[in-house]
């Protein structure tokens, strides 16, 4: 500690706390249409290379990627000089993607405002179905990928790490993460909707993805008797099927192969592999119901990009419902969920503000330090001038000087200390 | 006396009509617990009314077109309520509860003059009623291929459910069973009708336009039901085959005009 300059503490402090700009750019389900976001779409497996390559990107400090099948989302630390940093430009080349294309789904949030957005999205308030739990599991994969490849340190830790405690206190001070508004109710609601009860039905899962994977169980809650997996890894499928053993529904695995001669055993199809391409086509859907006598079929595409086509609906007795159509009948739920909407807005405008008055306390942080420094620095020099004159002292003299000098340093730099802690806090908040 | 029975059966016929509606269209429960006891008390009343009016006939039989509509009336309201025991379900009675209303109001408050038939009118009554319940059957069926149409419409538009429609496998099973139940009444109400014919007028009964239609309306229910059954039909190509049945069924009915043989004033 003696050994720093308090100049040189200042400094650092300002580089690293007034220099840098917090900027969020992204698209969601709210300003894009599912086709420009199944294009925008980054795979679990690209995540930590997309997060590498923003990095990369001039005047990027820190970075985090976070791609659902609803947003996808860049949020980084920015030097405040470098205004040549250009995320546009970055997910137009990235994505291969027009920039007429992109540029009116847009939207670019700064400082407080990126970090209200995060804390919306992270306790599921900016999500297609407001309350649905599976968000924050993204936010912290997300966060987790970007702290491997090493795009996140001082500010989006603390940041992130923030979000994640308000996520949390979202979920237990309102009703808001209650099942009824999640994806998976509202695909179960529309199963009902067709089938009336549950008992006896099969559902299919096709691809093993977590969201499938909640409807269906679900949909076994609520009677569904038998689940049939099918992935291209058999693996996978083996181990999802797993997963099942111990619900009331009987669980088998279909060979992937098998998947168009099969399908029409299941009442219920749910895919989620976002394979890319669609994996059934109109035709199937007709195949299907005529083989099924034109009994009903229920197809939930949670996947993005899409795995039904959606000209299928088109077919007499089959039901597709892709993840924006789940999201236009959750609508309708969430006009009853307004209330805890509102409390949980509440909340996260308070933990805005706590954020922010924490930041502003950091920000005055290095010059309470370097006054502190520079006292105790003057402190000890004028200690050591002294001892020549006061000569050799016992243990308890040296020990009664020592604290007498520190209490007038303190008392000296208390009202400057103040006025800097009052300076630092909001207004209103003396 | 059977009269006055039978105008409680319709007071409380039109009080369910109207609490039907916000029972079913707002899912208002308190609505159901009066659309729901009104129509049983209704059905109950006109059973009673019924009843008595076959015994003040003394084993002689008033037929007079109201009569026949109020009969009508009377096992429609009752398969609203065996439907509603089955599934659950007032979205009929939107539709069952007032057309059962207005069939039976006439009855009530403008009678006919009654046309008594012989002592074997016991078999005619039940071929009257037989056929009456195979047409109820149709007209239910028609109903719940129509919400099942509306519903299934609902889903594939992605627009909010309305909460009243009952779930597809549900209007599907109404429209099946109360086919399959209709086919039975249809054909024992037909069989009876011909063997009272083949002993008061002799084969050339069958020759009557009357008689000719309701055989091909016979065979009309039964490949409707044929159809149903075996290619699965639904939606959309289901209203459209009920509703040409129950086009078939309408004409029949209307074909006592131009039979010389079948009619109220037959003997």
């Amino acid at each position: 500690m003696k050994n720093l300059k308090p100049e040189l503490v200042v400094s650092n402090a300002a580089e690293k706390l007034s220099e840098r700009t917090l900027v969020l750019l992204g698209i969601n389900h709210t300003t894009a249409p599912i086709e420009v976001r199944e294009r925008l779409s980054v795979p679990a497996g690209r995540l930590a290379d997309a997060t590498r390559s923003l990095l990369q990107q001039p005047g990027i400090r820190e970075g985090i990627i976070l791609s659902t099948c609803n947003r996808i989302e860049l949020l980084t630390s920015q030097e405040m000089v470098a205004d040549a940093v250009d995320l546009p430009r970055f997910l137009e080349e990235y994505f291969a993607v027009p920039s007429a294309s992109l540029a009116p789904h847009l939207y670019e949030y700064r400082e407080r405002e990126a970090v209200r957005h995060l804390f919306r999205v992270a306790s599921s308030l900016d999500s297609m179905v407001v309350g649905e739990p599976q968000i924050l599991g993204q936010v912290k994969e997300s966060y987790s990928i970007a702290r491997e490849v090493g795009a996140v340190s001082s500010t989006l830790e603390g940041l992130l790490q923030r979000a994640f405690t308000v996520a949390k206190k979202v979920r237990s001070e309102t009703e808001i993460g209650s099942s009824s508004v999640s994806i998976a109710s509202v695909a179960v609601d529309l199963a009902r909707k067709i089938f009336g009860s549950l008992q006896g039905k099969t559902v299919l899962l096709v691809g093993a993805g977590k969201m499938s994977s909640l409807a269906a169980r679900h949909l076994i809650q609520q009677g569904a008797s038998n689940i049939v997996v099918t992935n291209r890894t058999q693996a996978r499928a083996e181990a999802l099927a797993a997963e099942f053993l111990g619900t009331s529904a009987a669980t088998s695995v279909l060979a992937f192969e098998q998947i168009y001669e099969q399908a029409d055993r299941a009442d219920i199809v749910i895919t989620s592999t976002g394979s890319g391409r669609k994996l059934f086509e109109r035709s199937h859907g007709q195949q299907f119901l005529d083989r099924r006598r034109h009994r009903p079929m229920f197809f939930i595409d949670i996947a993005v990009p899409r795995d039904v086509d959606p000209r299928m609906n088109e077919v007499e007795g089959c039901f597709v419902y892709d993840i924006d159509d789940l999201q236009q009948v959750a609508q309708a739920n969430l006009a009853d969920r307004g209330r805890e909407a509102e409390a949980a807005e509440s909340i996260v405008t308070q933990e805005v503000e706590r954020y922010q008055q924490r930041l502003q306390s950091l920000e005055a942080v290095p010059a309470i330090l370097a006054l502190q420094q520079n006292a105790e620095a003057i402190r000890e020099a004028e200690l050591a001038k002294a001892a020549k004159r006061l000569g050799a002292l016992t243990p308890e003299q040296q020990a009664a000087v020592d604290a007498l000098t520190r209490s007038l340093t303190a008392k000296l730099l208390h009202p400057q200390l103040t006025a800097l802690r009052r300076a630092a806090a909001p207004k209103g908040d003396e | 006396m059977s009269l006055l029975w039978l105008k409680v059966a319709v007071l409380l016929y039109g009080v369910a009509s109207l609490a039907v509606l916000p029972a079913a269209l707002y899912d208002r429960p308190k609505w159901r617990h009066v659309a729901i006891p009104a129509t049983v008390a209704g059905v109950l009343f006109h059973f009673v009314s019924l009843a008595e009016m076959l015994n003040a006939a003394h084993h002689r039989l008033p037929v007079e077109t109201h009569e026949v509509q109020s009969l009508l009336a009377l096992l429609l309201a009752a398969s609203f309520v065996a439907v509603y025991a089955r599934y659950k379900t007032v979205a009929l009675g939107i539709f069952v509860l007032p057309i059962a209303f207005l069939l039976s109001v006439l009855a009530a408050f403008r009678p006919g003059q009654e046309q008594l038939l012989p002592l074997r009118s016991g078999w005619i009554f039940l071929h009257i009623a037989l056929l009456l319940a195979a047409y109820a059957a149709l007209f239910v069926s028609l109903i719940a291929s129509l919400l099942y149409l509306i519903q299934e419409r609902r889903l594939k538009s992605k627009q909010p459910s309305l909460t009243w429609l009952p779930p597809l496998e549900t209007t599907d099973q109404i429209a099946l069973k109360s086919l399959l139940f209709g086919l039975p009444c249809m054909t024992g109400g037909l069989l009876i009708g011909s063997l009272v014919a083949q002993q008061t007028v002799g084969a050339s009964y069958f020759l009557d336009p009357k008689i000719l239609l309701a055989f091909a309306m016979w065979l009309a229910y039964c490949g409707m039901i044929f159809i149903r059954r075996h290619s699965g039909l639904r939606g959309r190509r289901a209203v459209y085959l009920s509703s040409f049945v129950f086009l078939v069924v309408l004409t029949v009915w209307a074909a006592n005009q131009f039979s010389s043989v079948h009619r109220f004033s037959a003997p």
